[in-house]
């Protein structure tokens, strides 16, 4: 296969590079199929927000996207899923170096029981690719910087993560996932477990973050899906009777203000609207 | 997935409808007795549907509230966010009609005691009946949600503009022919804009439910003009 490039180098984009293509993706889980036939794209530096009721199939879709269906071991996958032209899922590719390049911010802020910086200087370090010292001194406070952080905390780098705002760990992990250097971060409901003002620096930081990554979220709250995403992917649970089981699919995918302005499909329309759940 | 939510705020969505539709009668319902007063001459009609045309102001101020309630209370998305938008501007145009059938009836106290030439009367007839269909077509498409019909209230209109042309082409013969004052004829030409006027509401509320109906927007015919001007450049 082809090398994978170097996250960002080709991203300064006037055309919007495609970052993934998906093409016909299902994952199997042993008892059903949690998603079937889905095709999508996503550009570099747009944030594509995934909605759709529980049981939809887009967290599985999202984790897709760094491989962390492979975890499970009786996850089947099939169709193709294009990270930068190249097959994600081929067999010589190290899902480790996926996940470096394609990271994630879950749902609960999840701080190692560590230093805020060491929080920040875990990844780097297990890669080996950053020197300790000064190296590592810039790299934990531009990736702070980055994630709105390093204001509130640069006088105690040193005291425990475990110690700060449930939204500050946020953004800890958020600063945790870009001091790797990834192309992709991708966001599984992160502000769900937050109030409101810390919701609102985590969208603020989502915008200024799309200038250099290109971000995925998953979320349950269409409002913030409206506010931040470029575009907008709905998914929906459909019920096989034959098997009498159920299966995530794609509805529709296009410019969020199209998406919540004058959806096409009226499966779309009824959940966005709130009519049927 | 079937099972419907939200039958709280379809109520609400169902009262700005009716709303509208009760606006839009009343107004409907004032075109025939504003005409049939200025024609016989007739003042206290007159100063009834002056006085009544505040009543239409205050339905349309409490509809408008009700609308913001909506938006900032429900957060209406997709469908319900056009509907409410939708009804927004169509207030706007049903308020702006009734307030011609008021420029109409203060028009007819300063024509009094003139008599109204046969002639013209009788044209002037005609475009109040016109208005008053298209404004009930109007009202029809919302109710049906016939984007079909919304979009041929643009062709329909164009009887009530050539009838426009016809009444004060005949209006300024009558003062030619010294049986019009200037001042009664000015008045006649300016209530014939005021009809005509009331059927280009009837087409904007037409363009609106083709809004809420379809999503389309009449700007967009304007926007995509110019984008080709700009690209023949």
């Amino acid at each position: 296969m082809e090398p994978l490039t170097q996250p960002n180098e080709k991203t300064i984009a006037t055309t919007r590079p495609k970052i993934f293509e998906v093409t016909n993706l299902n994952v199997y889980y042993p008892d059903f199929r949690a998603i079937r036939d889905v095709s999508l794209n996503v550009a570099a530096n747009e944030i594509t927000a995934f909605i759709g009721p529980s049981g939809c199939g887009k967290t599985t879709m999202l984790r897709s996207f760094n491989r962390m269906n492979d975890l499970i071991p009786t996850a089947k996958i099939t169709g193709t899923l294009l990270y930068r032209g190249a097959d994600l899922y081929n067999k010589t590719v190290d899902p480790v170096e996926v996940r470096r390049r394609i990271g994630m911010v879950f749902q609960k802020p999840n701080p190692f029981p560590k230093s805020i910086y060491d929080n920040v200087a875990y990844g780097p370090r297990i890669s080996g690719k950053v020197k300790k010292g000064t190296e590592m001194d810039d790299l934990v406070e531009s990736s702070l910087r980055k994630a709105a952080l390093w204001e509130e905390v640069k006088d105690r780098l040193k005291s425990s993560a475990l110690g700060m705002s449930g939204g500050q760990q946020q953004r800890l992990c958020i600063a945790r996932a870009i001091a790797t250097n990834p192309d992709v971060v991708l966001m599984d409901e992160p502000c769900s477990a937050l109030d409101p003002i810390a919701t609102g620096k985590i969208e603020e930081l989502m915008t200024q973050l799309k200038k250099e990554y290109t971000i995925l979220i998953v979320t349950h709250n269409m409002q913030q899906a409206a506010r931040v995403s470029d575009r907008t992917a709905f998914f929906s649970v459909e019920v096989e009777e034959e098997h009498d089981s159920r299966t995530g699919v794609l509805v529709e995918e296009g410019p969020t203000e199209k998406i919540f302005s004058n959806p096409n499909d009226q499966r779309t329309e009824n959940y966005i609207t709130g009519r049927f759940g | 997935m079937t099972e419907p939510l939200r039958s709280t705020f379809d109520e609400e969505l169902e009262a700005i409808k009716s709303g509208i539709l009760i606006m839009s009668n009343m107004v409907v319902e004032t075109i025939p007795k504003g005409t049939e007063a200025l024609l016989e001459g007739n003042l206290t009609t007159a100063q009834e549907i002056i006085e009544a045309d505040d009543e239409l102001d205050a339905l349309s101020v409490s509809l408008e509230d009700r609308c913001y309630q909506i938006l900032t209370l429900q957060q209406p998305l997709a469908g319900d966010l056009r509907a409410v938008m939708g009804a927004l501007w169509m207030n706007n145009e049903i308020e702006r009609a009734g307030d011609l059938m008021t420029n109409i009836a203060k028009a007819t106290r300063r024509i009094f005691p003139e008599k109204i030439p046969e002639v013209v009367s009788s044209l002037i007839q005609n475009m109040s009946n016109e208005a008053q269909r298209l404004l009930n077509l109007s009202s029809e498409s919302y109710l049906q949600g016939d984007s079909g019909l919304a979009a041929a209230l643009d062709d329909i209109d164009d009887r009530l503009d050539d009838l426009n042309v016809e009444t004060v082409e005949a209006i300024f013969e009558k003062h030619n022919d010294k049986n019009l004052t200037l001042n009664v004829a000015v008045q006649l030409a300016l209530i014939c804009r005021y009809y005509e006027r009331i059927g280009d509401h009837a087409v904007n509320i037409g363009e609106r439910v083709r809004y809420i109906v379809d999503g389309w927007t009449a700007e967009r015919t304007g926007a995509a003009r110019l984008t080709d001007r700009q690209k023949n450049k």
